[in-house]
């Protein structure tokens, strides 16, 4: 008889803690952000006027993943979810919403009507191999500008076509996690056309990439997001190769279509908390 | 010749030896050597009690995320323990031959799951069930917590195993020669006797616990902000290192370092809790 009652002491206080610690009703907007130092989140964050002079104020609960597929995966899973990934990532699991009124798509990002997009850089330094400075001519050039767009971003470059040097050797590249798949099909190309050419890619993220770069350390840094003065001071060149759409992403479930930048900032900041602000 | 062969060999080993040594210390004098200066020009304090982590405008107070690893611990610890503990009794008293060999085997396999994996099941399976259940985006200290008690069960049940059947037979047979029931015998006479074996896997759980990374960056939400309940978000020590190493530069950096250097403390203090416990053993 006892040890009934405690038991249900018990229940009713683990009922009690786990309803309390519910808070809000199913309308509450679960942000999702990159980590700090991210170079998708640097972007986002920055034209979008979530940080501003260097000081993000992107709200402190928001839930934080350091991949684009954990975004992803955590958006398509929860109906009341908001993330950003890079528009060549995404896929049918999640909605991309308009912003501004403006689709996420390469036509709106060529004619600039979608602001919310990126440069993908890369940076080399002034003593750069002749084999490494080949490479950069035939990502620039119209055969490498064609995987950048089939791979969904957005062609910087309107050069002619490449002709294979035949040269041989290695070059290693290092930096941005979000160009990395870019650049690995874009070596893969190269290789094909030049047999004696090895390429090593290190996905090591943007400050990385760009510290590897001016050490020495690589041939050729990634970065996603603009190269920023201190790296430019320390003798880096810097190349875009592609730009990148930002998608601001939602679950498939969630009706909303449509968002201005100020609502999207309103959400970050935690301003606005509940979709039924927005709608 | 044979005199020379011995010295040889006598070298060789001493190396292997001398290796792991030297791995250990070399990863100390790291950690200590680019930790504390940092920690020393955050300040200790404003280090290790701040409550606001923003490395980008110089804040590196770490204090939410050292509650958020001791939270999730003892979550795991308070799940994983009662599964683990009556486990391996059931495995090492109660089991029909047949029904261990596919247990065993089973969760020797757990063992062997990489964590990473781990964190897959924990954000497609457990983290849906908490959102019904909890509501919010289902990924809190909870969900890091059913996660991290499911992945200590196999140390906890492996060496709670082996202390409950490293108990002489004598014990349970002398209690059953006392008139008491094979479970009373069981849970009575042969269990505190394998007190301190139990409590060497609780202690080896938690070092796993707490320095488990993947599988807890997945499901845990990683807020870098003071938990309010069972139901919110945290980030623990080793996520925090993982999330930002990539692109941390100068002072952030150090601070991740420094962060390692705090778990690194806590690894030294529950590793010296359970050689404690073994040298008590001993005498």
């Amino acid at each position: 008889m006892k040890t009934k009652r405690i038991a249900q002491v018990c229940m009713a206080l683990v009922m009690t803690t786990a309803l309390a610690g519910c808070g809000g009703g199913s309308d509450t907007i679960t942000v999702i952000s990159r980590e700090d130092g991210s170079g998708t989140r640097g972007a986002f964050t920055e034209l979008l006027g979530i940080a501003v002079d260097d000081v993000d104020n992107t709200v402190v609960t928001a839930e934080i993943s350091n991949s684009t597929s954990v975004v992803m995966q955590s958006v398509a899973g929860n109906t009341n979810a908001i993330g950003y990934i890079s528009l060549g990532s995404l896929s049918d699991e999640v909605k991309a919403v308009n912003v501004d009124g403006v689709e996420a798509n390469v036509d709106n990002i060529n004619n600039g009507t979608y602001k919310v997009a990126r440069p993908f850089n890369i940076a080399t330094k002034e003593d750069l191999s002749e084999l490494a400075s080949d490479f950069v001519t035939f990502i620039m050039s119209a055969d490498g500008q064609a995987i950048i767009e089939e791979k969904g971003y957005i062609k910087a470059s309107d050069n002619g076509a490449y002709t294979p040097a035949g040269l041989e050797g290695t070059i290693v590249i290092a930096g941005s996690t979000s160009v990395a798949p870019v650049m690995e099909v874009l070596a893969d190309e190269y290789k094909a056309l030049n047999s004696g050419v090895t390429i090593e890619i290190q996905q090591t993220g943007s400050s990385a990439g760009m510290t590897s770069a001016i050490e020495g350390a690589c041939d050729i840094g990634m970065a996603s997001r603009e190269v920023k003065e201190s790296e430019l001071a320390e003798g880096l060149i810097p190349t875009v190769i592609a730009m990148d759409g930002i998608a601001v992403i939602v679950n498939n479930e969630n009706d909303v279509e449509n968002l201005t930048s100020e609502q999207i900032k309103g959400i970050y900041t935690g301003e606005i908390t509940s979709w039924s602000e927005v709608k | 010749m044979q005199k020379a062969k011995e010295n040889i060999m006598h070298i060789l080993f001493l190396v292997s030896a001398c290796i792991s040594v030297i791995a250990v210390v070399t990863i100390c004098v790291f950690l200590f050597a680019n930790g504390v200066p940092a920690i020393a020009e955050i300040g200790v304090f404003d280090f290790l009690l701040g409550e606001s982590w923003k490395p980008l405008e110089n804040q590196f107070g770490i204090f939410p995320m050292i509650v958020g690893s001791l939270y999730v611990t003892a979550g795991a610890i308070l799940i994983g323990v009662p599964i683990g503990l009556l486990c391996a009794v059931y495995m090492a008293k109660f089991c029909p031959q047949r029904v261990y060999k596919i247990l065993k085997p089973a969760i020797e396999l757990m063992a062997g799951i990489p964590s990473i994996v781990y964190g897959f099941f924990g954000l497609m399976v457990i983290v849906p069930f908490m959102q019904k259940l909890a509501g919010g985006s289902g990924k809190n200290m909870l969900t890091a917590a059913v996660l991290l008690g499911i992945m200590i069960l196999p140390t906890i049940i492996g060496v709670a195993e082996s202390a409950i059947r490293a108990v002489p037979e004598s014990y349970y047979e002398g209690s059953l020669a006392l008139g008491a029931t094979s479970e009373r015998s069981v849970f009575f006479a042969t269990l505190p006797a394998a007190k301190t074996g139990i409590m060497a896997g609780v202690i080896l759980g938690i070092g796993r616990a707490i320095g488990e990374t993947m599988a807890v960056v997945m499901v845990c939400g990683n807020q870098s902000v003071m938990p309010e309940g069972i139901a919110s978000g945290i980030r623990t020590l080793t996520a925090n290192i993982v999330l930002e190493m990539g692109y941390a530069a100068d002072l952030h950096r150090d601070a991740l370092i420094a962060t390692a250097v705090v778990l690194f403390v806590f690894i030294l203090i529950i590793n010296t809790l359970f050689s404690v416990l073994k040298n008590r053993n001993k005498d």
